[in-house]
């Protein structure tokens, strides 16, 4: 091989390794080799390895970016599907976000989902704290309406306002936020399964 | 701007191959062990897919996360290791049943489509 065909297929590799950063350095290694044998069949069918041949597999392959894509989303969504863990979750849907629509409505939903369900618990947690101000409250708005706004209790009491569950937001709090959290990672790893079901690999 | 018949058509035909393309690899595998670039060659020469490099191999390692494929590196001739990809058994089991879900599918449309190929 010419040394300008091996410095071409050294830098693919290499950005082709830097790309897929995130999978298992085992894994990595194995889909770079794999990669590198097949330039190297493609590219040495003629006999003698050019640059120009090099060049060629290359371009069949596509860009390195979009070939590490195409392993690590997939790799992503399966770790999400079978993860429990929100920031794994969080990690493949952002990655599924980048790709569809569809991607961007469940991150979405995940990311509502969980900060809802924090703020339930860190309600919940400071009600000892700020007994007075924490709290499901009922309040007047300038316009005449009552709404329903859970405060966490900093600031004052809110003038006009009507505690609704007193102590009781703190056992209610709890459950309330935690459900919420384990519901919207289950419900988001069920559309995860469901997408990788329907959809062999991610479309672009 | 709505997209043409043609454009639309052509549309669908991009999805339909892609919708192929793992049972393909599984069918191009029932015969024996392959490596990733014969197994290109063979989908080129067999069927009417239209096959990017860069679809098949991550396709391939997906095959094996799912245990539907395994793989082994054998030296070559060439100079440098091989991967080559075997169905499991549970591979051969999912081959068996898509094809049966094609060859079903495949028959009922051929016979909902054949007054559109006749002539008025």
């Amino acid at each position: 091989m010419t040394s300008e065909a091996q410095q071409r297929l050294e830098e693919y590799l290499g950005r082709l390794r830097e790309r897929l950063r995130g999978l298992h350095a085992d894994d990595i290694r194995e889909i770079v080799e794999e990669l590198r044998s097949h330039i190297l069949d493609k590219a040495g069918a003629g006999g003698q390895l050019t640059a120009a041949g090099v060049a060629a597999a290359l371009t069949a392959l596509g860009s390195p970016e979009k070939l590490a894509g195409e392993y690590v989303t997939d790799s992503l969504l399966a770790q999400a599907e079978i993860s429990r863990t929100p920031w794994r979750i969080f990690d493949a849907l952002f990655r599924w976000a980048s790709l569809s629509l569809a991607g961007f409505l469940v991150l979405m939903g995940f990311v509502v989902g969980n900060f809802l369900g924090a703020v339930f618990v860190l309600c919940a947690v400071l009600k000892p704290f700020h007994p007075q101000t924490a709290g499901l409250w009922r309040i007047p708005d300038p316009a005449g309406d009552l709404q329903v706004s859970l405060r966490l209790g900093f600031g004052s009491r809110p003038i006009g306002g009507r505690e609704l569950l007193g102590w009781w937001i703190v056992p209610i709090g709890l459950v309330a936020g935690c459900l919420m959290v384990i519901m919207t990672s289950s419900l988001c790893s069920w559309c995860v399964r469901q997408y990788r079901r329907s959809h062999l690999l991610p479309r672009r | 701007m709505i997209p043409s018949g043609r454009e639309s058509a052509e549309k669908w035909e991009v999805q339909l191959r892609k919708g192929c393309l793992e049972l393909a690899i599984l069918a191009v595998l029932w015969g024996g062990t392959l490596y990733g670039l014969e197994i290109l060659r063979r989908l080129e020469s067999d069927s009417d897919l239209i096959v990017s490099e860069g679809t098949v191999y991550p396709l391939l390692s997906r095959l094996k996360a799912l245990g539907l494929v395994k793989s082994e590196w054998v030296e070559s001739d060439a100079g440098h290791p091989r991967k080559y990809y075997a169905l499991t058994s549970a591979g051969r089991e999912r081959a068996r049943s898509m094809a049966a879900i094609w060859t079903r599918f495949s028959s009922s449309m051929g016979k909902l489509l054949a007054p559109l190929g006749k002539e008025k």
